[in-house]
């Protein structure tokens, strides 16, 4: 291992350009969140409308709107951290399939669109043709969530992040933030059973992504050097340490806590505490693991 | 035709002539490169050494920078160079993110990205990289890799055994070669990177293309 190697020859660069500085930076954490939030209230709003269709009824137009209001956030982050903005259009004309940032922008344009024909059937209120268009999609909107995973799985520089952990996380996120949002939005129109089954939704979540966040701090530097020069940001007294367990307090392990309090003392207000410390939560937790393989030299 | 490069670090002496010539030639702006020359000390006074490691874009066969732009504006050239489309160019820094060798950089004037493109323009026109022209110790070998009388495919012939690539295990396949590295010449985490040790003194970041 490389850290060996430095022990073992004193090995010191003593002249080199200056590292690059964040090339993604906060633009893009923004961009993760808000595709979390906008592709996960409709998930959300598929399995109530399947579990509590009573309740769920009335949030067919607030559903639509905020997907639409999230993703276009997600779109506006996106445009904002390119360089060359007003070269958008580049990729629609030019397009180049093998990249996931091609296929990304095509899925989530046509995603839009049918969350806006949503919106449209929603104020309507033409039920029947909303659960039809709301099948596709909620079926759309799983590689409209995944693609990222898929652009930072091509960041072949960046060796923390590999697909299958990423996609899960991206999933994850959008299943917490999504309950999360629906616990808040559903005010005294969702009833409390179908809040509990989101609730119950965001505990689990908020529990596999904590456990795969440990599996990679754990055990990801014994297999990769990389992988173990970046966990040093994190770990000790590294630059991140702080907000990377700040985030996996707030997102994770206090929501799960609420929600068990929630459970037991039938108190709605605990779990919209836990639903809004999920969403602060996440954006951190995204942003430490956006941040920190950008900080290691690559030459 | 597959062009490729191959460095005999044993004759670099780190002058950064050729860090100068790309310079000059490829009007880089200031605070980016497309080729630098990286100085790593080994070992503790008095059994010292410097080596001195030219760096520029690879040219990978299995080029991540262009797998991962939305644009093609990063593209194949037929004799093998990973070439840009400034023109095309989003500014997405997709290929900046995805290189391993952290070769392309987001030009501050144009604000897209930029990197070493083998001088294709120089090629076109039958001459050699300025690298390559400016190189007093002739450490610099150009060439073509599908011709066995090359002096690249020469020089590999010749050295078979001591011939390195940065980061194999990437699976990128580069197409430029060093003769006579070891671990602290060509991986980034073999050494220490001490504040301070860098062309800027004290700078040890430096803003991305300045636009954010």
């Amino acid at each position: 291992m490389a850290h060996e190697i430095v022990a073992a020859t004193n090995a010191v660069v003593t002249l080199d350009v200056a590292i690059p500085g964040i090339v993604w930076p906060w633009l893009v954490t923004v961009n993760m969140w808000a595709k979390s939030i906008g592709t996960g209230v409709i998930f959300m709003l598929f399995m109530l409308l399947k579990t509590h269709p009573e309740s769920a009824k009335h949030l067919r137009l607030p559903t639509a709107i905020v997907a639409f209001v999230f993703i276009n956030i997600f779109l506006l982050f996106t445009l904002a951290d390119l360089h060359q903005p007003l070269r958008m259009w580049h990729i629609f004309a030019y397009s180049h399939w093998t990249s996931a940032i091609t296929v990304g922008a095509w899925m989530a344009t046509v995603f839009l669109g049918l969350l806006a024909l949503l919106a449209l059937l929603g104020f309507k209120k033409n039920d029947e043709a909303y659960d039809k268009v709301l099948l596709w999609t909620t079926i759309l909107a799983i590689p409209v969530t995944l693609y990222t995973a898929g652009l930072m799985a091509q960041c072949t520089a960046r060796e923390l992040w590999q697909m299958p952990t990423e996609s899960a996380q991206m999933i994850l996120a959008a299943l917490l933030s999504g309950s999360a949002f629906m616990i808040l939005m559903g005010g005294s129109k969702l009833s409390y059973e179908a809040k509990k089954s989101l609730g119950v939704v965001l505990g689990l979540s908020a529990l596999m992504a904590f456990i795969i966040y440990m599996s990679e701090y754990i055990f990801g530097p014994m297999k990769a050097e990389e992988v173990a020069a970046v966990m040093e940001y994190i770990k000790g007294d590294g630059q991140y340490t702080v907000m990377f367990w700040l985030g996996q307090w707030v997102a994770y392990l206090l929501p799960m806590l609420f929600i068990v309090l929630s459970r037991t003392s039938q108190s709605e207000s605990i779990l919209k505490l836990a639903a809004i410390l999920a969403l602060v939560g996440l954006a951190i937790v995204k942003h430490v693991w956006l941040i920190i393989p950008q900080l290691l030299p690559m030459s | 035709m597959q062009l490729g490069f191959l460095v005999d670090l044993h004759l670099c002496m780190g002058c950064k002539g050729c860090e100068i010539a790309c310079k000059v030639e490829n009007e880089v702006p200031l605070s980016t490169w497309r080729l630098r020359v990286k100085y790593v000390d080994v070992g503790t006074f008095p059994e010292t050494k410097r080596t001195f490691t030219p760096l520029r874009c690879n040219h990978c066969e299995n080029a991540p920078c262009e797998r991962i732009c939305p644009v093609s504006a990063l593209h194949y050239l037929d004799n093998g160079i990973v070439n840009i489309d400034k023109e095309r160019c989003i500014g997405c820094a997709g290929c900046v993110m995805a290189c391993p060798y952290g070769a392309i950089y987001i030009d501050p004037q144009t604000q897209t990205a930029d990197k070493c493109t083998y001088c294709a323009h120089r090629i076109a026109s039958s001459m050699m990289p300025a690298c390559v022209v400016a190189c007093p110790v002739q450490a610099n070998i150009f060439g073509d890799l599908d011709d066995p009388t090359s002096n690249i495919s020469k020089y590999i012939q010749v050295n078979q055994g001591n011939v390195q690539v940065r980061k194999p295990e990437k699976g990128t396949n580069p197409h430029h070669y060093y003769v006579g590295g070891g671990n602290v010449n060509l991986n980034p985490l073999a050494s220490h990177r001490v504040d301070g040790h860098s062309l800027f003194g004290k700078i040890t970041t430096l803003p991305i293309g300045g636009h954010h």
